[in-house]
């Protein structure tokens, strides 16, 4: 297992050197992940404190000192006065995290179940399909309405702030998951019917440990195409979701929150406060979308 | 043949019921409508008195019967807002949000089938290549941001297209279209790039795969060997090997097309079923968002078992122990 | 629907050029749910009414209560007024105005099935005199009756009864829930609910037209930056509201223009006076510091509002000190300063109340319902901050607001008011006074303010007849409330319409767009 592996990193390392587009979309997301994680080392300003807010400082243009205040501000600053630059690494932050995060339970459910519907199936099939297509009804936004409301209405009052980032992750995770459950039960199916596996079977392997040690490996690749194609969307769908008022809370905004804050300033000449969040959304979301395609690409030997 | 049938019409109503139960389930956490029916001089009495009008004081099981009971009628309710039947209101907002799926399908399947040939037969061009990575660029910025720079840049900035709604409509019998009048026309086309421009992307990218693997086959080689032209082999062989599966992802994506349109029509306060049915969470109009859900599912539903049948009809080795899914 | 039949072939005939040079078309947020004028208490839905239906007494250009469909009125000797109706008065279809149709009228608005009911509840009875005279008996004097009633619509109890909607229908459908048939200058031409709505002037109204329109198109777009773009591409004449923020940009464009003005609404800061408890935060379960006076001071104190107009509301709203602006009838002029900024004195005070490290509690706030209402709480939160106070910001939208609110679920909240009245007796009556059901008491009071000196106060200002002996206890109120900190009146909510330029109207206080007052010149 090891060294298939070891096979497959090194050649998809060989091909990743011999990709210019691959090598700088992975640049770009290290860098914005990297400044993001440092954020508190690059800026000085934390904007989800609210106490060093000063007002008065608000919709200072960029590398424009502000009428009041006198101070300037690289990327100028919101309708709070809160630096954009700072805001955009610490509201990257809530959008990886929610994205990562989102995907990772959307794999886990979907590659668990897509196993099981697959290997078990008969009755196990069918309802795990049929409930896939009750998930396809609901489009995500209805979802993260109906569990944002559900968590409002069980958390401890006190306790609600925090739950907001879990919806998102439940809400988008829930919305990605058949997925992922699809493409593993069709190549369970696949995979199932093969001799080696009928071999295990009949010396009397567990159905974990066969699904777990020999087919599991098989739908890794198209699992890891699917998980970078839904991190992007799933950074998307967290800033659409803030648009409909569902996402992040203001005072600790994400990318979304800020894009959904920036667009009410379209009009009225402040553009920064929409371009650059908008622009740094943008890099993250077509960096990791070339970077999955780049691998669909280099994990397909029929295209090569 | 016809047990496989049936026994998925059973589960697709079952699927139907299901969806139902929850919707009603976790309404009760959108909101109270109760409060944007009452006026700033309404007492306690008041609230109590028209929640009880609504069956709002009843367990939310009651209130699902009550509303299966009427469906099974083809009574969807009357919309708390409005105070209008909802299947009406929903006839009304249909032809809308049809017409922008249709163009916005329509834009995506011409676009994507074009750029996916092109895309394919150059395969390493530099004007391929940009097109494949612009092409990103769409689905790397949400619906919604796409929608309001389109409007700034050509309705506010350039002032060529409207900024909102569908322009003037003509009546057909109950249909409603914005198709035959000039501001009809201009109204949709923001619109529907925005809705179109996922599926477009989609569409281009799967013609562009199913295209360079046909082009690998012996099949194709075997034409070119025959010395037929680039053209010929191009149109007339490789490309249709590649449209069934390009029909079926289309079909599937037809549905959400129209369950999407929700954020473009938001933006664009284009009077289709998904605006209605944003309006209505706000407005807590629990019997159109019900009914809503119940028709969007009833798409889903039939889609998916279409899709299963032709399958079925295609490979007959897919017996009908096959539970479902594609 | 049926109305709206065209022919293919005339539609395309007619293309884009048919706008006529005064065909007016103008969009706001809400589409006004109803036609039926009872049904409904609500701004969008009167105030669009109030262009298609008439009321005895209207409001003119300074919200000055003048006669319509009443020429004239005055107190009865006893409790209740006597108004001498107008004569020659229409309806759209025609049928003639008399007092059956008032008393009709009163009936239907009155009955249970109405949502207007709570603007009779002072009266006792309804008497007609002659076909052009009529009586509302009240229960005590009742001076500013028929203010209370400018929006009190007339509907012809003949049309009313041959269609079958003697009374509002408020969970079904019924025929005046589509159609009106009203007095006013403009009748209801075509109705699409949530889509477009058409007014045409009515040929045989009583008044002197001082509008140039031959018909009005209106049409409801939710999204305000998608209301402004139509109005920078000229798709409408007029919107309502412009966004604070793009009010600079429309101003300067050519073409466009904005009015602005001054809503009755005052938005303020309210507190959990009676809970024993801090229910959010991290300090929930500890005492709770708001019912002490001196720390609701600190609050308002510590809140820079001059800051907050200046940035988040552009310079276009004005400060506010009491629960109504001074353009309200009963403004107490004598208490117009309101509690300066002082984070100094506001520490000062939290030391004193035993706080001198501040606490942490929670903060509602709609996030839908007022301008910039989100943003402002935010503004709050870090003021707050400096002065020690952790306010933990939980913002919502409207349909999940005020159900928690009626829960008791906050520690502090923002609320706006804006009195139906246009009196200062308004506010009080629901925010200021104790709650009481039965009473109809202080329904808006969330956090249960209560002061016997105002409880006893309120039934006297309500039935006073003389204005100075009124006035001297309305001040003595504001005065009470002010001592106390009840609410922490933060600003009066500006008013910002866009219009195209050409277009001539008035702007009314309270945000009733009138019709008859607009021109329209090329």
């Amino acid at each position: 297992m090891e060294a298939i592996a070891r096979a497959l990193d090194s050649d998809l390392a060989y091909r990743f050197r011999r990709s210019p587009v691959a090598m700088l979309a992975a640049l770009v997301v290290v860098l914005l992940i990297g400044s993001s994680v440092f954020a508190p080392l690059i800026t000085s300003q934390n904007p989800f404190d609210p106490g060093s807010l000063n007002l008065m400082n608000g919709f200072s243009e960029p590398m424009q000192p502000n009428q009041f205040t006198g101070e300037t501000f690289v990327l100028g600053t919101d309708d709070q006065g809160r630096d954009v630059f700072a805001t955009i690494l610490y509201g990257m932050r809530i959008s990886l995290f929610v994205g990562f995060s989102a995907v990772i339970f959307a794999m886990v459910l979907g590659v668990t179940l897509g196993l099981l519907s697959g290997y078990v199936g008969g009755r196990t099939d069918t309802i795990i399909m049929r409930i896939a297509d009750i998930q396809l009804t609901f489009p995500a936004i209805l979802v993260a309405l109906l569990i944002f409301g559900v968590a409002k209405g069980i958390t401890p009052p006190d306790r609600r702030d925090e739950v907001a980032i879990w919806v998102l992750i439940i809400a988008i995770g829930l919305s990605e998951w058949v997925q992922f459950a699809r493409v593993v039960r069709g190549a369970t199916l696949v995979e199932k019917s093969k001799e080696y596996v009928q071999a295990a079977r009949l010396i009397g392997r567990s159905p974990v440990a066969i699904m777990v040690r020999h087919i599991l490996p098989n739908t890794l690749s198209p699992v890891l195409v699917i998980a970078t194609i839904s991190l992007a969307l799933a950074i998307i769908a967290e800033a659409t979701l803030s648009f409909l008022g569902v996402g992040a809370p203001p005072t600790q905004p994400s990318l979304g929150t800020l894009i959904r804050i920036g667009q009410e300033f379209l009009f009225s000449g402040e553009w920064w406060i929409l371009f650059f969040p908008a622009m740094t959304l943008l890099a993250l979301a077509l960096s990791v979308n070339l970077l999955g395609d780049w691998l669909r690409d280099a994990l397909n030997p029929k295209l090569r | 043949m016809l047990a496989f049938i049936i026994r998925r019409v059973l589960q697709s109503v079952v699927v139907l019921l299901v969806v139902g139960l929850v919707a009603f389930s976790l309404f009760r956490f959108v909101g109270d409508p109760v409060d944007n029916l009452l006026g700033q001089e309404r007492t306690i009495e008041d609230i109590d008195r028209v929640r009880s009008e609504l069956g709002l004081d009843q367990p939310f099981p009651v209130q699902y019967f009550r509303f299966l009971q009427g469906v099974t009628q083809g009574n969807f309710g009357v919309s708390f807002r409005q105070g209008r039947p909802v299947a009406d209101i929903l006839a009304e907002r249909a032809p809308a949000t049809l017409e922008l799926a249709a163009v916005s399908a329509l834009f995506a399947i011409v676009l994507g089938i074009t750029l996916g040939v092109y895309t394919a037969i150059r395969r390493d061009g530099w004007l391929s290549n940009f097109i494949m990575t612009s092409s990103l660029i769409g689905v790397s910025l949400p619906t919604f941001l796409i929608g309001i720079l389109l409007i700034y840049v050509f309705a506010v900035e350039l002032g060529w297209l409207p900024s909102f709604g569908r322009g003037e409509t003509v009546q057909i019998g109950w249909w409603t279209t914005g198709l035959l009048t000039e501001s009809g026309l201009k109204a949709i086309i923001l619109p529907a790039i925005t809705l179109g421009l996922y599926q477009m992307t989609l569409i281009m990218r799967l013609v562009r795969a199913e295209m360079l693997e046909v082009l690998r086959s012996d099949y194709v080689k075997f034409a070119r060997a025959r010395g037929l032209s680039q053209r010929s082999v191009y149109f007339r062989h490789a490309l249709k090997n590649t449209l069934v599966p390009v029909i079926t992802i289309t079909g599937l994506q037809l549905g959400s097309i129209i369950a999407f349109a929700i954020i473009t029509e938001t933006v664009f306060q284009w009077p289709g079923v998904g605006l209605l049915f944003i309006n209505s969470i706000q407005f807590v109009d629990i019997p159109v968002m019900a009914s809503y859900l119940m028709l969007i599912s009833v798409m889903f539903v039939v889609i998916n078992l279409i899709v299963d049948l032709l399958y079925f009809a295609i490979d007959p080795r897919l017996s009908a122990s096959r539970g479902g899914g594609h | 629907m049926n109305k709206h039949t065209i022919l293919v072939a005339a539609a395309l005939a007619l293309g884009a050029g048919t706008a006529h040079a005064e065909t007016f078309k103008w969009a706001a947020q809400t589409d006004p749910q109803t036609m039926d004028p009872h049904a409904v208490n609500s701004a969008p839905v009167l105030g669009f009414l109030n262009n298609v239906y008439e009321g005895l007494v209207r409001r003119g250009k300074d919200m000055s209560v003048e006669p319509a469909l009443a020429e004239s009125w005055e107190p009865l000797g006893g409790n209740g007024w006597r108004f001498n109706l107008r004569r020659g008065v229409t309806f759209h279809d025609g049928a003639a105005f008399t007092a059956d149709d008032v008393l009709f009228s009163y009936e239907r608005a009155s009955s249970e099935a109405a949502d207007t009911a709570s603007w009779f509840a002072p009266v006792s009875d309804v008497t007609v005199v002659d076909d052009f005279t009529i009586d509302f008996l009240t229960i005590a004097p009742n001076p500013i009756f028929p203010d209370s009633i400018a929006n009190f619509m007339i509907m012809d109890k003949g049309w009313a009864e041959a269609n079958g909607v003697e009374l509002p229908a408020k969970d079904a459908e019924n025929f005046a829930t589509l159609n009106a048939n009203g007095t006013a200058a403009f009748r209801l031409a075509e109705r699409q609910p949530g889509l477009t709505t058409v007014l045409e002037p009515f040929e045989g109204w009583w008044g002197e037209v001082e509008h140039n329109i031959t018909r009005a198109e209106f049409t409801p777009v939710q999204n305000s930056a998608t209301a402004v773009a139509a109005l920078l591409s000229g798709e409408v004449d007029m919107i309502n509201p412009v966004p604070v923020q793009d009010a600079g940009r429309v101003a300067e464009r050519d073409g466009v223009g904005v009015i602005t003005g001054i809503e009755a609404r005052v938005i303020m800061f309210g507190f959990a006076h009676q809970a024993e408890t801090i229910k959010y935060s991290d300090d929930a379960g500890e005492p709770n510091p708001f019912r002490d006076a001196r720390v609701r001071k600190a609050v308002a104190h510590a809140i820079n509002v001059d800051a907050i107009l200046q940035t988040i509301m552009r310079g276009a709203a004005e400060p506010a000190s009491q629960l109504v602006s001074p353009a309200m009838r009963g403004y107490t002029p004598a208490l117009a300063e309101r509690p300066a900024y002082d984070p100094d004195a506001a520490r000062a005070l939290l030391a004193e109340a035993g706080h001198p490290d501040g606490f942490s509690f929670g903060l509602k706030c709609p996030n839908d319902r007022y301008l910039n209402d989100e943003s402002v709480c935010q503004a709050a939160v870090s003021m707050l901050a400096q002065i020690g106070l952790r306010a933990e910001l939980d913002a919502m939208p409207v349909r999940t607001y005020w159900p928690e609110l009626r829960e008791d679920n906050f520690d502090m909240y923002l609320l706006g008011w804006s009195p139906g009245t246009f009196d200062a007796e308004h506010p009080i009556r629901f925010l200021a006074a104790t709650p009481n059901e039965e009473k109809r008491l202080g329904s808006w009071n969330f956090g249960d303010f209560s002061n016997a000196r105002v409880d006893e106060l309120l039934p006297m200002i309500q039935s006073e007849i003389d204005d100075a002996a009124r006035q001297t206890m309305l001040d003595e109120v504001a005065g009470i409330l002010q001592d106390e900190q009840a609410y922490v009146p933060l600003y009066v909510q500006p008013l910002i319409w866009g219009v195209r330029d050409g277009i001539e109207l008035t702007q009314r206080p309270d945000n009733f767009f009138i019709l008859r007052w607009v021109t329209v010149n090329e």
